[in-house]
């Protein structure tokens, strides 16, 4: 049973922003609305790293505990979704949410907060799958054509890695044991909760096990 | 953990939104915040608002019309990694964009760019040209096609009868395909002049020459993929994170898999974050650099001894240079960089081995560059990493195709397949257009200046500008064609806008002209005109990446609006200027749906294959590579060759050269000059090109090393008729051949007998075998030597390392270097920060593609300098604040102030990527409607000034001084 | 709005990397969604959708396509 998780690994993310227009590009999100963007620490300087961030899809999601109008809900595979017709635009999602991801697009001319939209895993939402009301109201749904999110599987150097939680943490592993040293993945912990058995960290990779 | 620190106290300064959100990462919220966060506050003119789902309701419409999903393979315009990308169309339009993890070269990956490749204009806001314009009386005004063409075309034939041919320049593209370039080149001779060239000139000519003229080829000599092979990776003069991302890829994949990733520069880039050791080096102090390296190298021992033995012409003389010339303190002085890192790089090099350099424009774009690329030759081969896997100089290029339109493209000094422009290459040409030499020549002014080299894109302003009596050519240029080329990557901007002022006729075919377009009409009132060419992804033909592999790009969708493919405008322009018929004269010509004639891509191609011998572009036909398109996922990405499948034990894209006649089945050359594989298998040695001796010394290669296999196994010359004969060889070839060679060499025998002969039947490299050459005694510097800039902060190393003397008559052009370095001796007390300049990840070139595409443009909003907190502090800048950069040529930039220590104390850098600001001013109103880019800012190359290189031409772009204050 | 949704406000704000702090979750109010093999092109053939996924997943693993000596 798949469980889908997205993972960044700071070791290989540029900063090129690959998966901040492939979103855009996959879901045509408007200007002024990020459902994915990158962060970077001690920009400029030695130790400079960056990290892309949307929505985790956590295993106990914040959101979906705050939201005042029970509008948000877990799918089976463990993607992070919402219900817009229901949304009332409170912004609680947002104050909740450890990576700043729920955003809310301007609506209408006055500058009303409307609906808040934020990174669906490329699931969708509750309309029929693939139809002109999901696309309008969530963008494209890549996991009912049994693809993965655009901005993991066009990361220029496969820092981002989203799918199958167990399959991309193999990935992972296999990256780490080559790299000989320990591993930065970000979020993991708060997104996923505590370790667990795919967690990377926890793996006796590290040292000397290069061949 | 690191990354749970805040976000940098930077943010924003860059434009970036990712940078406004302080403190994303948890818990500070304020309301300023929120607003940022939620988009709300981000505000870039026209588009505060929301933008409107253009795209779908185009989608929809097209859906509603229940057209069936086609998939078209194409490949991104953005820069030569050459990403591949699958283009799903529903009726016409270009509705999603799928990731093609079969493709080798990038496995579905992409940067910002080539994940928003299908946002290329296609909404109706969009700031494509969307039919023909001409400015009248100082305003914009819409044409049509015929009456557009008939006034360009009447204007320049008069132009032509007035002055002559060489009285209008050619401003082509390396964003055309190879058969748009190659026709380019072709169009431009039958129309009489040399007056042509393209982005290369000021990208990668030094390295062309450079390069070339050391050991044969002006190529990257491995691939993008072979980093993978290396063990130890020095970037000089690259950040490729942001101007190569893909290629990151495999080379982190390598440093994963234990290679040291080294990164010298005077900026700590971003692929200076991800290097295992980092050097802040001087700008425009490379040579010092290199050469301290090789110091080190010679003081050790660590040269391959054996390798330059066999295969070095020269580094006896460079050794004895820099052990004398270079010690660590001079080093030091003209560099920086203390001995103990120096020492280190050299180290590093040494004992991980295969390892390579990686240089893009931070070596080129110097008055100097052709040294500094050469010193970089010079450090592989005494290392004896090139021809090797793993090794070699791996030049990453910038356009899509700026390799190969330097290959078979629009060059001022040459043919296609750098076949020269001597009246020996005209008639080797001639025969393979089919046309006869004399009426070619009858289009020129003159015989002489058929074989005069043309006018470089870098200084056509002087071209203009010059007085009559100091240039080379009968009258100045009265008209000049921006054929795919932004004018804001040209130094000394304030000066070109007073050429464009002066001309007759400026025309400009492009999809996005509208730097162009403002810049000319800042100052003309009329006599420009736009015409609307269509895109890459817009038309097919093939692309060459940086490693040398070429590609086929199907077409995805029509032209939009008014747009028309490059190569259908060059032959409507042939057809007005009454040389239709000799240009397409082998082409099969299709119709298009306004009844435009199109010269077919494949059957351009087909002529390229059977002209260009020299570097082999003759085994690539289309079919060949259309098959590789189809079979990418057989091909081995750490190899490049396929393993099995229809292409079996091709190399993928099959990398130039290519030899011989696509039924001979080369399988092309993923890594050059190397020795360890059979000539058939890919396998080459160094060029003979240069003679068989010099002064008593031997040039061939020496006993013993030759390619896998060769017949020969010592150094021998290129092949002709003549040497076929002697070997007894010349049986080898048909009656049929015999009759095609009979006089030629391998680069001229139409028949391709004598590479046939020469590869399969003798295991031979048809150009000879020989030494490359560490001393290029053809060049002002046969030693590369350090020169300081012409605006240098160290008027001591001015007296010490000088630049070169004037030159009266170079490219036609009289070219200033001691008197400008010595009248601005002192300058740096005026302008003492040295001003360099580069690339940002999300825009690339002249940037008004990427600025008119609001996924990429929303990332990079305002024009911006870096400045170090000390040299801020100094002149009481914060970050943020708007401060006036101004040069010696008095141009002044209003940009922001982007206060970081990525660059040290005393440089400051700044992006070429912005246009649409002209000293302070925003240029909106001078814009056809509706055209202008989204973001808009201030080109640098406004106030970049004078310099050249020696022998190419090239711009210096990457050293020069500024002043700034807070505005 | 719930009191359980009022609870964890003034937990998450400052947290960084720290554990998560376990809510209790109001009952989802809106529309049901379908599986994601519910559709045309997996007609509920959930293997089938699970092994495209997967497929997909692997597919951004390069060491996948790179032959290693060591």
């Amino acid at each position: 049973m798949a469980r889908m998780k997205f993972i960044s690994d700071a070791e290989r993310c540029i900063e090129c922003n690959g998966c901040v227009t492939a979103c855009k590009n996959e879901h045509e999100i408007p200007w002024g609305v990020n459902r994915r963007r990158v962060v970077t620490i001690d920009d400029g300087i030695p130790g400079e790293r960056s990290i892309s961030v949307a929505c985790m899809h956590c295993s106990d999601a914040p959101c979906i505990a705050v939201c005042p109008v029970d509008t948000i809900y877990k799918t089976t595979e463990g993607i992070v979704l919402h219900d817009k017709d229901l949304c009332i635009g409170c912004g609680y999602c947002f104050y909740a949410c450890p990576f700043g991801a729920p955003q809310f697009p301007q609506d209408g001319a006055f500058g009303l907060r409307g609906k808040m939209d934020k990174c669906t895993f490329c699931a969708g939402g509750p309309e029929a799958d693939g139809s002109e009301a999901e696309f309008k109201k969530y963008g494209r749904n890549r996991i009912s054509e049994g693809k993965l999110p655009a901005c993991a599987e066009m990361c220029s150097t496969k820092a981002l890695l989203g799918g199958d939680g167990d399959v991309i943490a193999d990935i992972y592993r296999n990256r780490v044991v080559f790299r000989g040293k320990g591993s930065e993945v970000w979020g993991w912990g708060t997104a996923y909760g505590k370790p667990e058995k795919q967690q990377p960290q926890q793996q006796p990779a590290a040292q000397g096990a290069k061949s | 953990m690191l990354l749970t620190k805040k976000a940098s106290s930077q943010a924003g300064t860059r434009g970036r939104l990712s940078r406004q959100v302080a403190g994303y990462l948890g818990n500070t919220l304020d309301r300023r915040a929120f607003l940022k966060r939620s988009g709300l506050a981000v505000g870039a003119g026209a588009f505060a608002t929301q933008l409107p789902f253009a795209m779908i309701d185009k989608a929809e419409a097209a859906k509603q019309g229940g057209g069936e999903t086609r998939v078209a393979r194409t490949v991104c315009t953005h820069c030569s990694v050459g990403c591949s990308i699958d283009a799903h169309v529903q009726n016409g339009v270009w509705v999603r964009q799928e990731p093609v993890f079969d493709s080798p070269l990038n496995l579905g990956a992409h940067c910002a760019k080539g994940a928003a490749a299908r946002e290329h204009g296609m909404t109706d806001h969009s700031a494509r040209l969307k039919y023909p314009m001409k400015l009248e009386g100082g305003k914009w005004k819409k044409l049509s096609w015929d009456q557009a063409m008939k006034e360009v075309t009447d204007k320049m034939l008069a132009i032509r009868k007035d002055s002559g041919p060489d009285a209008v320049y050619w401003i082509g593209s390396s964003k055309h395909s190879n058969e748009q370039a190659y026709l380019m080149r072709k169009f431009v001779s039958f129309w009489g002049t040399n007056n042509c060239d393209h982005q290369a000139r000021i990208c990668h000519s030094t390295t062309v020459a450079g390069v070339a003229n050391t050991w044969g080829y002006g190529a990257m000599t491995n691939s993008y993929n072979d980093m993978q092979n290396s063990k130890a990776i020095l970037f000089l003069g690259s950040n490729a994170c942001e101007a190569h991302p893909v290629s990151m890829l495999h080379t982190l994949h390598a440093k994963e898999n234990g290679a040291k990733i080294i990164v010298c520069d005077p900026r700590f880039t971003r692929t200076a974050a991800k290097a295992d050791y980092f050097v802040r080096i001087r700008s425009g102090g490379d040579v010092a650099f290199i050469f301290g390296l090789l110091h080190h190298i010679f003081k050790n021992g660590w040269e391959d001894k054996e390798y330059i033995r066999q295969r070095v012409y020269g580094m006896d003389k460079v050794k004895e240079e820099v052990m004398a010339k270079w010690t660590p303190d001079k080093v030091q002085d003209v560099t920086g960089v203390p001995e103990e890192q120096v020492y280190t790089v050299a180290k590093m090099i040494s004992e991980n081995r295969p390892s390579t350099i990686v240089w893009a424009m931070g070596q080129t774009q110097h008055s100097n560059g052709n040294a500094v690329v050469r010193a970089s030759c010079i450090l592989e081969l005494a290392l004896g990493n090139v021809g090797k896997s793993g090794g070699g100089t791996n030049i990453y290029r910038g356009h899509d195709n700026v390799q190969g339109a330097t290959d078979v493209g629009p060059n001022p000094d040459s043919l296609p397949g750098y076949y020269g422009i001597v009246e020996g290459s005209w008639k080797y040409w001639c025969r393979v257009w089919g046309v006869d030499f004399e009426w070619v020549k009858k289009q020129f002014a003159s015989p002489a200046m058929m074989t005069k080299p043309g006018i470089t894109v870098s200084r056509w302003i002087d071209g203009v500008l010059e007085k009559n009596e100091n240039i080379d050519q009968d009258s100045n240029l009265r008209a000049v064609v921006y054929w795919g080329h932004a004018p804001n990557s040209q130094t000394r901007g304030k000066e070109m806008v007073e050429a464009m002022k002066k001309l007759d006729l400026l025309v400009v075919i492009d999809p996005y002209p509208s730097a162009t377009a403002a810049m000319a009409a800042m100052v003309r009132q009329d006599g420009v005109y736009l015409l609307p060419a269509c895109t890459q992804y817009e038309t097919s033909g093939s692309v060459t990446a940086s490693g040398r592999s070429l590609q086929w790009r199907e077409r995805a969708i029509e032209p939009l609006f008014e747009s028309k493919p490059d190569h259908t405008l060059m032959l409507a322009f042939a057809k007005k200027f009454g040389f239709d018929k000799e240009l397409a004269k082998n082409y099969k010509i299709v119709k298009d749906k306004d009844g435009w004639d199109e010269p077919e891509p494949e059957s351009i191609l087909r002529e390229i294959n059977r002209g260009v011998w020299t570097i082999g572009y003759t085994g690539q036909s289309p079919e060949r590579l259309k098959l590789h398109m189809k079979n990418q996922h057989t091909f081995d990405v750490k190899t490049l060759r396929a393993k099995g499948g229809p292409c079996d034990g091709d190399y993928y894209g099959l990398p130039w050269p290519c030899y011989g006649t696509p039924e001979m089945k080369h399988p092309g050359t993923p890594h050059l000059y190397d020795t360890s594989k059979h000539v058939m298998d890919g396998g080459g040695n160094f060029r003979a090109n240069f003679g068989v001796e010099k002064d008593g010394v031997n040039l061939l290669a020496e006993d013993g090393s030759a390619s896998k296999g060769a017949d020969l196994q010592f150094g021998y010359p290129e092949f002709d008729h003549l040497l076929l004969k002697k070997l007894g060889w010349w049986d080898d070839l048909t009656e049929a051949e015999k009759k095609e060679a009979e006089g030629k060499n391998w680069k001229t025998d139409l028949s391709g007998g004598i590479i046939r002969v020469t590869m399969k039947n003798h295991g031979c490299h048809p150009f000879g075998n020989a030494k490359a050459r560490a001393v290029v005694w053809n060049f002002p510097d046969p030693i590369p030597q350090h020169r300081e800039p012409l605006y240098s902060p160290r008027p001591d190393l001015v007296d010490k390392y000088p630049t070169h003397d004037d030159k009266k008559a170079f490219w036609r052009l009289p070219t200033l270097y001691k008197t400008i370095q010595q009248a601005n001796k002192d300058i740096s007390k005026e302008y003492p920060l040295i001003m360099t300049s580069g690339r940002l990840v999300e825009y690339e070139g002249g940037g008004e593609e990427q600025r008119s595409n609001p996924w990429l443009a929303e990332l990079q909003q305002d024009m911006f300098v870096e400045i170090n907190p000390k040299d801020a502090n100094d002149r009481g800048v914060k970050a943020g604040d708007y401060v006036w950069v101004e040069t010696p040529t008095k141009a002044r930039l209003k940009v922001k102030a982007q206060v970081t220590e990525r660059v040290g104390a005393g440089t400051v850098f700044l992006p070429f990527h912005f246009s649409g600001w002209w000293m302070g001013k925003d240029m909106l109103e001078y814009y056809p409607p509706g055209s202008a880019p989204i973001v808009r800012g201030e080109a640098v190359n406004t106030a970049t000034t004078y310099g050249y290189d020696s022998v190419t031409m090239m711009q210096e772009t990457k050293t020069t001084l500024c002043k700034i204050a807070k505005a | 709005m719930t009191a359980a949704a009022l609870v964890p406000l003034g937990l998450v704000a400052g947290c960084g990397e720290k554990p998560v702090t376990v809510y209790k979750a109001g009952k989802y109010q809106g529309k049901a969604d379908s599986q994601p093999w519910d559709n045309e092109r997996f007609k509920g053939d959930r293997n089938a959708w699970e092994k495209a996924i997967k497929d997909r997943s692997v597919a951004q693993n390069e060491y996948a396509r790179v032959a290693h000596s060591k």
